[in-house]
């Protein structure tokens, strides 16, 4: 039997065909509130449950225990606050209104019932989730852009298959359940990514295949930093990987479309926690996993999973040293593997790479597959024109 | 866990089956379950007694097993610390929305174990039918 959803439950307030164009008229009828691209994110990711048990954007209650504990009021772990915020052009709406939730074009793309209009401190959240208020932080310079006013509530959320991205790859949590399920697999691991896959990233993926079923290899899509190398991009790196270099009975791809809020040690649990409800009973935690510049610590990322029991986070965390190839050795391996000096190590820090790529140099294969490493040479020199 | 009676008030015995649906549901969740039926009321000289039926449904209840009856009333055993009593109609259990908001209810309530099955068999089907045509599972 697979990992159970967090919280017990898988929950599905994802609607489509005649349910969906009800809502539509439902809400041609109410007032709207418009949706930035984390929330869309959030919002496809409530309904088809891969943020379960949450079932709307947040009130008061679990946002406070979020922030200040790591829990919903409720008791299951939660990181990270996953709230709607009241934007200026937005309607003053009132606790028990029916809402319609649009992007910027104006396309419903759910409704919500408001259940609590609250104020948030939103420096305090910054100190808690991001660990800094620094501006130059990425996660502290999107709460700059909130009003400080969140409107939490259930909500219900329409799958648009046709305008989505990534159409063929895109499989919700029940999907991956039963395509698990059906592949025979009783243990699963997931590998979050939002950057192409280096010889370090396959080395990890591969021990992680040798002690499960199966492997997911989940990329995020959903909205990244500028600089962040673009999903496409990367989703062709992936596909060229997987033809030639693992086998395909062992291993699913399909793309998760979390927006990254670069929080480091509490996106790991996030992370971690959202592939529990895709099915997966491990989770690869490499170093400094979400973290962006010098915020967080190289292995913090890891250790925040010691703060929880393991019962209650449901997902065995496999955490990996950072990877390297050992001239000496003659392969992959770690510091926990390998006692060779640095001379004998060839890694490569992501700046020289991608300067290296510009200039039309490939990296050594020990580093990169020459395949992908033609794909990201081409993608550099089209990002430059 | 706690005993449990779950008991159909508008039953007529034709509707039996429901009962049944009930059970395997629970059963898959990996309850103990009781189905008591028409038959065996009747085998017991208790069809037309609806306080000695709820009084066996209580005896199995209080065992820790979740006992399904009907009957045309109200199930005459008082709830206690050991046995919880909830009512259902016919039109509750048949209906998808309300039998999933009392299981869930159930549920919450540590009543009967949480679902095993994250989608519903005929789901399964079409979801099994959408992986085969994006190529994740052989036809």
């Amino acid at each position: 039997m697979l990992v159970a959803p967090h919280g017990g439950r898988l929950i599905d307030r994802q609607y489509d065909g005649e349910a969906a164009d009800e809502i539509i008229r439902e809400v041609a009828e109410s007032q709207t509130l418009t949706l930035n691209a984390r929330e869309k994110s959030d919002l496809e990711m409530i309904g088809n449950g891969a943020m379960s048990p949450l079932e709307g954007f947040m009130c008061a209650s679990d946002y406070h225990s979020v922030v200040d504990l790591m829990h919903l009021s409720s008791g299951p772990v939660w990181p990270l606050p996953v709230v709607f915020s009241k934007k200026p052009g937005d309607p003053d709406v009132k606790v028990g209104q029916h809402v319609g939730l649009v992007d910027d074009k104006g396309t419903v793309l759910g409704d919500m019932v408001v259940e609590d209009i609250f104020d948030a401190d939103l420096m305090t959240e910054a100190e808690l989730t991001l660990g800094t208020t620094d501006e130059s932080h990425p996660g502290v310079q999107y709460l700059n852009t909130l009003s400080g006013t969140y409107i939490g509530g259930r909500i219900r959320s329409i799958r648009r298959r046709e305008t989505e991205e990534f159409a063929n790859y895109r499989l919700d949590p029940k999907e991956t359940r039963v395509l698990f399920r059906a592949k025979g697999w009783r243990t699963a691991v997931a590998f979050q990514t939002r950057n192409p896959i280096h010889r370090a990233h396959e080395y990890i993926q591969k021990c992680a295949m040798e002690i499960v079923d199966g492997l997911l290899l989940h990329p995020l899509v959903g909205e990244t930093k500028a600089g962040d190398i673009p999903a496409d991009v990367r989703m062709k790196c992936y596909e060229v990987l997987l033809q030639d270099y693992y086998p395909s009975t062992r291993v699913v791809m399909s793309v998760f479309p979390a927006a990254m809020r670069y929080a480091g040690p509490r996106e790991a649990v996030f992370h971690a926690l959202l592939r529990k409800n895709y099915g997966c009973s491990h989770f690869i935690v490499g170093r400094d996993h979400a973290g962006v510049g010098n915020f967080y610590g190289t292995y913090d990322a890891q250790m925040i999973f010691d703060r929880f029991d393991a019962d209650e986070l449901g997902i065995v965390p496999l955490k990996f040293e950072h990877s390297f190839f050992c001239t000496k050795c003659g392969g992959m391996a770690t510091a926990k593997t390998c006692a060779h000096d640095a001379e004998y190590k060839i890694f490569l820090a992501g700046t020289k790479v991608r300067a290296m790529l510009k200039e039309g140099k490939l990296p050594p294969p020990e580093f990169t597959r020459p395949e992908i490493a033609k794909i990201l040479m081409e993608a550099a020199k089209g990002g430059e024109q | 866990m706690k005993g449990l009676i779950i008991w159909m008030k508008d039953g007529n015995g034709s509707d039996e089956s429901l009962l049944d649906e009930l059970g395997t549901e629970i059963r898959q969740r990996g309850g103990r379950v009781e189905v008591f039926h028409t038959k065996a009321a009747e085998k017991l000289g208790m069809q037309e007694d609806e306080k000695a039926r709820s009084e066996a449904c209580a005896m199995l209840a209080r065992h820790g097993v979740v006992v399904i009856a009907s009957g045309t009333g109200s199930c005459t055993v008082a709830p206690d610390e050991e046995i919880t009593v909830r009512e259902i109609t016919r039109i509750e259990l048949a209906d998808h929305t309300s039998h999933t908001g009392f299981m869930r209810d159930l549920e919450l309530a540590g009543l009967v174990p949480p679902p095993t099955h994250d989608v519903h068999p005929d789901e399964e089907e079409e979801i099994l039918k959408k992986l085969r045509n994006l190529g994740y599972l052989d036809d």
